[in-house]
């Protein structure tokens, strides 16, 4: 399958801060990749790179062919993390305008934009301005502005953050729509539930350097599989049990515990959980759960996802600039 | 149409689309003829004032009676006014020298005789002319008051006449005017219908000073007749330069360029500094919609900051020419002969040209600069921190073209109409008094390169402070221009 976008070695750094370390990966046409990582990770530094919106301090970038996303700047549709759009524009107005800007004529971006704010149910809100839409309309505008003009590349920061969950159902949709139609799809998130529910592949990104790069497959086998256990039980007795490698307590709650253990490479649970019955440990409910996204993150990086690195490295970043 | 052209349409539709534009738009003109037309409101409104007259038993210079001389005076004043009005009415039309013939007529045959040669000297303003109103007018004090005992009982009669607005001569009187003598020299007390009315004073006490001079010349052997005459004597002086238009008489056309200079230099300020605010606010609303990072994506720093530029300057070049449309249908309405004369002023010497390339180079200078600040800012507070220091710069244009208007080769004018930033506005005062033609050059070059200077680096401000979040001042604005964006 063919690259639509190759980043080799990228770096991008403020001054002394190494906001983007040796960054390597792959997108192949018409799939959809989740470019993985809390906030603060490095993540809009790679986009706006790609974008040629800020140089690379050293490495290569290669998008539909070119060396430098400014030269393919038509081809590519862009949502930014931090949304915004003509606050006394209306809906019909704002997306033409965006779709001229990338050589759609004015007349045919008109027409585009009421076909598509019809399939996405804000036919009503057409004549309205931009200040009068509710927050998630305003979003499902900005990113029919961003693909009004049918790209082949399509790189959407952060795209769920804001929507309430049937309006990030409904993005997933448009989504999973673009990569059928052909365009090729990089999303950056910090929910790993969507990269989930999404993504071809994902590229995980901690501060600054890639963590990971594959399908999300081959990112869960990453972490191990683990036993729930509910009851009123002690973490040393559970961390003895057969091809448990290791125990960790999630919830805690008048003398019942809920513990999660993680069981090695070719341990099946069976054997754990045969052990403990037999030992005598008060097990109240039980569970064998595969590794979550979220879990492989965990794993591969030690950081959490939901952990805002923005606070150090980004502050660290301006610092620096 | 290319990226440009579409940044540049929207920037100018979404601003001539406002109710609050066409308001702005026709503001200046409108309060111009209501600031205008309010002070000859004013001026035609106001009443004329009646005064009664009243002289102390005993008092009087030894001229004659102190009443005469106050009502000679008052009468002399109402005719300087009219020579005055008859000069000024001459002047547009015909030129100095002319109204300083009409003047000499109407003081030697009066007021008619004059009005006679205005229509000969300027038919245009001669048909056209009206009289100025009469402020005072002197009218035959009461028998209630003249007969009342002076003192508290004669007060008492002329408070009830004023208060009650009793009609003397078909008009309620504005004041009572009580003439005596202290100590050998005029006096008088004055009795107002309002207490605030200065006019009715400030004639007094140009009469009373009328009537001390005589008496003083009076007494030391000199015919008041002579001092009269001395008083109201005019020189004759005709002013010749090899620079007039007509190569010796100066004419009130060779006059105009200085005030058509300092007019233009003051609407430049003002349009360049209205323009560039226009940008510097559109900016901001774009960085603080978080629309500029997507614009980035779709057009260049370049494209965004030229086609955001041109929008405003269209804009700003749409008000001038329906300010201009306006103000010469007006002119050529109401003074077709001055607007005769400022159209040849306009159209010498290439003057148009260079109010256009000043005009250019200035709006480039300011409105990219003001652009690289709104990349920075996301409210009015953010740009204070560097718009306070350029509109305190920017005052100083003002200043130094008020001194230009009277001497436009000072010293100081000229070597301040070398710096770029103050070039556009000071040559454009300068311009149409043909400096010479090695500083209009080089003021224009200067000014040029240095918008070309400002052009690259507010480019370069401008791109680095659309993408970042860090708080603006002088440093971090240095820094992103060395930067360059990254």
């Amino acid at each position: 399958m063919t690259a639509a976008l190759t980043l080799e070695a990228l770096s991008k750094r403020y001054g002394d801060f190494q906001a983007v370390r040796d960054l390597s990966f792959q997108v192949e046409q018409g799939t959809i990749c989740g470019f993985l990582g809390p906030n603060g990770a490095g993540k809009t530094s790679t986009i706006r790179m790609i974008l040629g919106l800020q140089s690379a301090t050293s490495g290569q970038i290669d998008i539909l062919g070119a060396d430098d996303g400014r030269k393919v700047r038509d081809r590519i549709g862009f949502l930014p993390e931090e949304r915004g759009l003509y606050k006394k524009m209306t809906p019909v107005d704002a997306i033409a305008f965006f779709g001229s800007l990338k050589g759609v004529p004015t007349g045919e971006g008109r027409r585009r934009a009421r076909e598509m704010l019809d399939t996405q149910g804000l036919g009503e809100s057409k004549s309205k301005k931009m200040k009068d839409l509710s927050k998630g309309m305003a979003q499902k505008v900005q990113l029919i502005a961003s693909v009004v003009h049918r790209p082949e590349f399509v790189i959407l920061d952060e795209p769920f953050s804001g929507l309430d969950p049937v309006n990030q159902q409904g993005l997933e949709a448009v989504i999973r729509g673009l990569a059928a139609n052909g365009a090729t799809v990089l999303f950056s998130t910090h929910v790993m539930q969507h990269a989930e529910r999404l993504c071809d592949k994902v590229v995980l990104l901690a501060r600054g350097r890639k963590a990971f790069e594959g399908t999300v497959t081959e990112a869960r086998a990453t972490s191990p599989r683990f036993l729930e256990l509910e009851g009123v039980i002690d973490a040393e007795a559970v961390a003895k049990l057969p091809g448990v490698t290791g125990v960790e307590v999630a919830a805690e709650a008048d003398g019942v515990r809920t513990l999660k253990a993680a069981l090695g490479p070719r341990a099946g649970g069976q054997e754990a959980l045969k052990a403990a019955f037999l030992g005598g440990l008060d097990v109240r409910r039980f569970d064998l759960r595969e590794p979550s996204l979220h879990d492989a993150f965990i794993a591969l990086t030690g950081d959490h996802p939901d952990t805002d690195q923005t606070a150090t490295r980004a502050a660290d970043a301006e610092a620096a600039r | 149409m290319n990226r440009v052209l579409l940044i540049a349409r929207r920037e100018y539709l979404a601003y001539a689309r406002t109710v609050g534009f066409w308001l702005s738009l026709l503001a200046f003109p409108l309060f111009a003829v209501l600031g205008g037309g309010f002070s000859v409101l004013v001026r035609h409104a106001e009443p004329v004032r009646s005064i009664a007259l009243i002289q102390e038993a005993g008092a009087g210079p030894a001229a004659g009676s102190l009443a005469a001389i106050v009502r000679e005076s008052i009468a002399a004043e109402q005719a300087r006014g009219d020579v005055s009005a008859l000069r000024r009415a001459a002047i547009p039309e015909a030129g100095v020298a002319a109204g300083d013939r009409v003047r000499k007529v109407a003081e030697a045959e009066g007021y008619d005789a004059g009005l006679a040669a205005l229509k000969t000297e300027a038919p245009h303003a001669g048909a056209g002319f009206k009289r100025p109103k009469q402020a005072l007018r002197v009218v035959a004090a009461p028998p209630a008051i003249a007969s009342a005992p002076a003192g508290p009982a004669r007060d008492d009669v002329i408070r009830r006449y004023l208060t009650d607005k009793t009609p003397v001569e078909g008009a309620p009187l504005s004041g009572v005017v009580i003439l005596s003598e202290r100590g050998g020299e005029p006096a008088a007390r004055l009795w107002l219908a309002r207490a605030s009315d200065a006019r009715v004073e400030d004639a007094i006490r140009d009469a009373l000073s009328d009537a001390n001079r005589r008496a003083v010349f009076s007494a030391a052997g000199i015919d008041p007749q002579v001092v009269a005459a001395t008083d109201a004597w005019r020189p004759d002086v005709s002013v010749f330069s090899p620079r007039s238009a007509t190569g010796g008489e100066v004419s009130f056309r060779d006059r105009l360029p200085g005030a058509i200079g300092f007019a233009f230099g003051f609407l430049l300020w003002s349009l360049i500094i209205t323009g560039a605010s226009i940008l510097l606010n559109s900016v901001m609303e774009e960085k603080a919609n978080k629309i500029l990072e997507v614009l980035l994506s779709s057009a260049s720093a370049t494209e965004l900051l030229t086609g955001k530029v041109l929008g405003v300057a269209m804009l700003t070049l749409s008000v001038l020419v329906v300010w201009a449309v306006l103000g010469g249908v007006g002119l050529a309405t109401g003074l077709p002969d001055m607007a005769r004369d400022v159209a040849s002023v306009l159209l010498s010497g290439g003057l148009l040209v260079y109010f256009l390339l000043y005009m250019i180079g200035g709006y480039l200078m300011y409105a990219v600069l003001f652009a690289a600040i709104g990349a920075f800012c996301e409210t009015p507070r953010d740009a204070q921190t560097l718009m306070g220091p350029i509109m305190m710069v920017l005052v100083v244009p003002i200043l130094v073209m008020q001194m230009a208007l009277q001497n436009p080769d000072a010293p100081v004018v000229r070597i301040l109409s070398w710096i770029p930033f103050f070039t556009p506005f000071l040559m454009s005062a300068r311009v149409p008094s043909d400096p010479p033609m090695t500083e209009i050059i080089g003021t224009l070059f200067g000014m040029f390169a240095t918008a070309l200077l400002m052009v690259w680096l507010a480019g370069r401000a401008f791109r680095a402070g659309a993408l970042s979040d860090v708080k603006l001042s002088w440093k971090a604005f240095a820094r992103a221009i060395r930067g360059g964006g990254e």
